[in-house]
């Protein structure tokens, strides 16, 4: 029986090639997200040792509500016996002034200081560490897209916005440090850093032994000499534990990659399973055959087992194989994006190999298990009947039973989850529901593939004349068949659409919230959202007669209620056209002694209108304000406890400005406008200019940046389901040789052929993708309804066509190969087989 | 049975030329010492509205020779006509259409598109050709083959007799200039077999077809007006009018 397996096995090597194809695709996924997380965490950690062996032992901050180590430690330690050299590490920020005049980026540029001697962990490329307190280093990206080079002099202003001037006197390397790579760094002495920076303390305070003293004993006395002030660790563990934070980040990236790879499995395997139905079907003379000579039911069922481990194993890898291209394509893809990921070649971990082999073999088998069980069932007389039996298809009641249980059990979970409303739990439970309606669609498959091709071939047909009349009755002349193998593509369009419903109504939501509540044309912000400017920049504002009206907002954090919490409380200057909404009362009311409170804020604080709120202000201690009117907080641009302007004086002092608002005149050109506010502006230089059109076309960017990448990771389910649409055609081509024949024979010319094979794969593509475009729409509604309130639904009726129509396409593509076979096989030779 | 004046004019087609003839055809399948000589130089011609049965030993060439005459296989060497048009030097495309038009075939088995009704399957080759059904003849024919109460049913829902009825009224709605039959009642008993070839004989009588037939059974030849034995490529021996014993002391002097 084992040689009779492996004999057809190689009989028929391409159309084993073909079907290890979807495994192939799906194992190599998996294993090159292990190759190139793998790839990156190997390389990380090795960075990171060789940054700590520099340092023999780290001094890091000991408490957690006071993140610095304290500055008089560093003398204390010096102290110590055994210290060769210990330097502090100062972080912070300071604003590196571009050649316009304003500060470089939307976040304000990271300061560091680069000690000397052998405690220097930076690499300085080029040039020379700064030495004295008028000389800086910037890092080698920063320099060039802001267009300095050593010898000049840049401007960077310290923690009072004060400006400061250095001479670039080299350029360093961040290399893994994600942040410095964000942000941008200039690196300073350890004295100038601390000046600039304002930092009380130090990030860590690095120390070198002296010679012959171990690590581990320095760690003990360092540790005893500062007590609970701070933790002590060896260079090595302290490295150990970065790479280990660094793996959390890594995890995350194998988790997210890790379920597209489950996807792509799962339709593998929905590919396989239809295969070896196919295989089986066709091969009934043959098994027949078998059992005539006397194989027992076992016997056959074992071969068909054997024939799926075969060609589990083979696929697997050769996934494996892709896998380890595929990680060193991403590595190398990352590599030219210009993201710092430290590589020494790719790393296939014996985890990776044993994940592999293991999940494409138990898949392949375990699809194959159902189509092995029907092999059994086939009699020894089938192998006397002449005529191949048309597999007619009966709606069993158990399967309607069954799929109505399923589908009514989905739709209850999911109904249930968008009455409950928004929530992390309404969230999940959508989803859910999600997963078992899809179960009950699979179910109910069969059923729905006559009405479907229907629908899909309604077209078709009047188009494509008896070809296409023909290919429209092949595609549901084996529902079982024809639904398994659009199912597979309905996954992947279900997804995509999924997707593309939550971007779009996310997009339309957020531009309405944006329109209600931001009715602003600029912003003007402080660089990184954290700090004011001067009220003078307000008063130029409302001088230029572009603008309509300015709103300028203050705020500081301050204890509120009766438990003291602490709460960001504000004001805004009013200003006319601008008036926030509020859900109960109302800001008409917001005179002196009374609060506006945010909907979250109002439910921690337990107020609401009329209800009096403690507030504990530095100017005017304690005072009890009348709540008068609540608004939604989420994407509200005042504090969330806000009290009139003239209050906020009295309570605070005169408070610099945190943010302002500015309005259009109507009819004032757009750029006009944006110069007139540039020019405001432009003597604060950590002041940025943000309009609204800008603000909402950088979050279209992003939404749109993630819908690309979520579809391209998707893409890898939908060409397997391709594959699975070229393998079930292939396979129908062949068994309906005699009859492509006959058609030859009665004068169907070899384009209508092909042509009919096309339309047949087309209307498979259609009705996969209706049924994904369906779903997708219905779960992508129900998901944006859990997520937020207030959620505008937006159907990208665009992407939704494209989808139907490109997975039309698809198919057709998928049959161009089986129809050019089909198309060239001699009429004469078609005709005396089978 | 009376003829319709449609059905008449087709019979009066005129009995004057040859449907199909064929000169010193030959067919080689396979090159060097793996060479296959189907066909040695076989000249015939196929009257108009007779019914030609092609007889001879297994393998003699039967069906290549039928293959050749209908355009599904090329030839290696002589000339095929088909009423006026020479097939060999024609593509793919031209054989086709000329199949489509001039052309219909009955086979010995899977003869019909399991997908489609009996209805369909008749109406089959004039949907592909984009020609309406003539609806008398369809009548005429449904009732020649008396098929007049199955016409909704598939091929699986049909007899094997009943299939190949339906498979000699769909050679038949065509009006092609010839029908090729290989072995069409080989799979059949012999009443439905003697159903089937009463149809041919009605057809080639009553409506003018012309009807060329591979067998190998003697009674079904002798449903024919003439008879052609073919052996290793070549043509042998004919008989007109024959009786299956006539048939039968040929074939048997032609193994001998
Ligand atoms: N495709 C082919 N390749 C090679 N040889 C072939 C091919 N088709 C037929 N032959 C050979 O050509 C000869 C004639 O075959 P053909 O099928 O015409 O015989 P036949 O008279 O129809 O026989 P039967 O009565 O068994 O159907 C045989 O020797 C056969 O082996
Ligand atoms: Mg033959």
């Amino acid at each position: 029986m084992l040689k009779t397996t492996l004999a057809g096995l190689r009989a028929h090597k391409l159309r084993l090639l073909l079907t290890s194809l979807a495994i192939t695709l799906g194992v190599g996924f998996i294993a090159g997200t292990f190759v190139l997380t793998d790839t990156i965490e190997a390389g990380f950690s090795r960075k990171f040792a060789a940054a700590a062996d520099k340092i023999d032992v780290a001094v890091l901050p000991g408490k957690k509500d006071e993140p610095i180590v304290p500055r008089d430690l560093l003398e204390k330690i010096r102290a110590v016996e055994g210290v060769a050299d210990a330097q502090g590490v100062v972080r912070g920020s300071a604003p590196l002034i571009g050649k316009d005049g304003k500060a470089v980026g939307d976040y304000p540029t990271a300061a560091v200081s680069i000690p000397r001697g052998r405690l220097n962990r930076t690499e300085i490329t080029s040039g020379t560490a700064p030495a004295k307190p008028a000389e800086a280093v910037l890092d080698a990206n920063t320099a060039k897209t802001r267009g300095f080079a050593i010898g000049d002099t840049i401007t960077v202003l310290d923690s009072e916005n004060a400006k400061h001037e250095f001479t670039l006197v080299g350029l360093f390397d961040v290399g893994i440090d994600q942040e410095l790579a964000y942000y941008g760094a200039v690196g300073f002495t350890v004295e100038t850093a601390t000046e600039m920076t304002g930092e009380k303390g130090f990030q860590e305070i690095d120390v070198a032994a002296a010679e012959g003293v171990s690590a581990e004993t320095l760690r003990g006395s360092v540790a005893a000499a500062v007590g609970s002030a701070a933790e002590v660790k060896t260079g090595k563990s302290h490295a150990a534990d970065l790479a280990k934070a660094n793996g959390a980040d890594t995890k995350i990236l194998t988790l997210g990659l890790l379920l597209f790879g489950f996807v792509a499995m799962f339709v593998a395997a929905l590919v396989i399973y239809n295969t070896f139905n196919i295989l089986v079907a066709q091969r009934t003379r043959e098994m027949a055959l078998l059992r005539c000579i006397g194989a027992t039911r076992k016997q056959v069922f074992g071969s068909v087992v054997l024939e799926s481990a075969v060609v589990g194993l083979l696929s697997s890898v050769l996934g494996l194989l892709t896998g380890l291209g595929l990680g060193a394509g991403a590595l190398a893809l990352l590599g030219r994006t210009g993201l710092e990921v430290p590589t020494d070649g790719v790393a296939l971990a014996p985890r990776t190999i044993a994940v592999g082999m293991v999940l494409g073999v138990v898949v392949t088998v375990v699809a194959a298990l159902l189509p092995a069980r029907a092999a059994t069932r086939v009699a020894p007389i089938a192998a006397l009947r002449s005529q191949v039996e048309e597999h007619t298809f009966r709606t069993g009641v158990l399967r309607m039973v069954f799929a109505g249980l399923f589908l009514a059990a989905g739709a209850g979970v999911t109904a249930f989850a968008v009455a409950t409303g928004p929530g992390e739990a309404s969230l999940f439970m959508s989803m859910a529901g999600g997963a078992v309606t899809f179960l009950g669609v699979l179910i109910l498959g069969p059923v729905m593939v006559k009405p479907l091709s229907a629908v899909a071939g309604w077209v078709p047909r009047r188009l494509f004349g008896v070809p296409g009349k023909l290919a429209v009755d092949n595609s549901r002349r084996n529902p079982k068949r024809s639904a398994t193998t659009t199912v597979a593509l309905t996954v992947g369009v279900t997804l995509m659409t999924l997707i593309s419903v939550l971007t779009s109504t996310m997009r339309t939501t957020y531009g309405a919230k944006l329109d209600e509540q931001f009715p602003v044309d600029y912003m003007v912000q402080v660089q990184g959202d954290e700090g004011s400017f001067p009220r003078a920049l307000a008063e130029d504002l409302r001088t230029r007669p572009e603008l309509a009206s300015v709103v300028a907002l203050r705020r500081t954090d301050a204890k509120a209620g009766a438990q003291g919490a602490e709460f960001e409380v504000g004001t805004f200057t009013p200003a006319a056209g601008f008036s926030p909404e509020a859900t109960t009362g109302s800001f008409g009311d917001l005179k002196a002694g009374t609060v506006a409170v945010g909907d979250e804020a109002a439910k921690a604080l337990g107020v609401k209108v009329g209800d009096a709120l403690p507030l504990t202000t530095t100017e005017g201690g304690e005072v009890r304000l009348t709540v008068v009117a609540l608004f939604p907080q989420a994407n509200a641009l005042i504090p969330e406890v806000t009290v009139p302007h003239g209050d906020f004086d009295r309570y605070f002092g005169a408070l610099d400005d945190g943010a302002i608002f500015a309005n259009v005149k109507d009819g004032v050109a757009e750029e006009n406008a944006r110069k007139a506010v540039e020019a405001a502006a432009q003597p604060y230089p950590t002041a940025m200019v943000i309009s609204s059109t800008e603000l909402r076309g950088e979050f279209d960017e992003a939404l749109d940046m993630m819908l690309m990448i979520i579809t391209g990771l998707l893409g890898l389910a939908v060409l397997i389901s391709l594959l699975g649409i070229a393998n079930t055609l292939s396979l129908s081509v062949h068994e309906r040789t005699r009859e492509s024949a006959l058609l030859r024979a009665l004068g169907l010319t070899r384009p209508q052929l092909r042509r009919m094979l096309s339309v047949e794969a087309l209307v498979l593509g259609v009705i996969g993708a209706l049924v994904g475009v369906v779903l997708g729409t219905v779960f992508g509604w129900a998901a944006t309804n859990t997520m937020t309130t207030g959620v505008i639904f937006q159907l990208p009726v665009v992407q939704v066509v494209a989808f139907v129509a490109l997975s039309g396409l698809a198919g057709v593509v998928a049959a161009v190969l089986p129809a050019r076979r089909a198309a060239r096989a001699s009429i004469v030779d078609s005709l005396a087989t089978g | 049975m009376t003829i319709t004046g449609e059905v008449g004019a087709w019979n009066a087609r005129g009995n004057s030329a040859p449907a199909v003839v064929a000169r010193g055809l030959t067919k080689v399948y396979g090159q060097g010492d793996a060479a296959v000589h189907a066909l040695r130089g076989v000249d015939i011609a196929f009257a108009t509205g007779a019914f030609t049965a092609i007889m001879g030993p297994s393998g003699s060439g039967k069906s290549t020779l039928m293959h050749c005459l209908a355009g599904l296989d090329t030839v290696t060497g002589g000339q095929v006509h088909i009423g006026d048009v020479e097939l060999t030097g024609l593509n793919d495309k031209q054989l086709t259409l000329l199949r489509r038009e001039r052309i219909g075939f009955i086979f010995q088995a899977f003869n019909l598109l399991p997908t489609l009704t009996a209805e369909q399957n008749i109406r089959l080759p004039l949907e592909i050709s984009g020609r309406q059904a003539d609806q008398v003849l369809f009548d005429r024919v449904v009732e020649t083959v008396g098929l007049r109460d199955r016409l909704a049913h598939r091929p699986t829902e049909l007899s094997g007799g009943q299939q190949q009825r339906v498979a000699v009224a769909r050679a038949l709605i065509s009006k092609p200039q010839v029908i090729f039959a290989d072995e069409p009642t080989g799979n059949l008993d012999s009443r439905s077999g003697a159903e089937v070839l009463s149809f041919l004989r009605t057809s080639v009588r009553e409506l003018g077809q012309t009807i060329v037939m591979v067998t190998h059974d003697p009674v079904a030849a002798a449903y024919a007006d003439r008879v052609v034995f073919l052996r290793d490529g070549l043509l042998v021996d004919e008989l007109v009018q024959p009786t299956p014993q006539s048939v039968l002391d040929t074939l048997m002097k032609l193994e001998a």
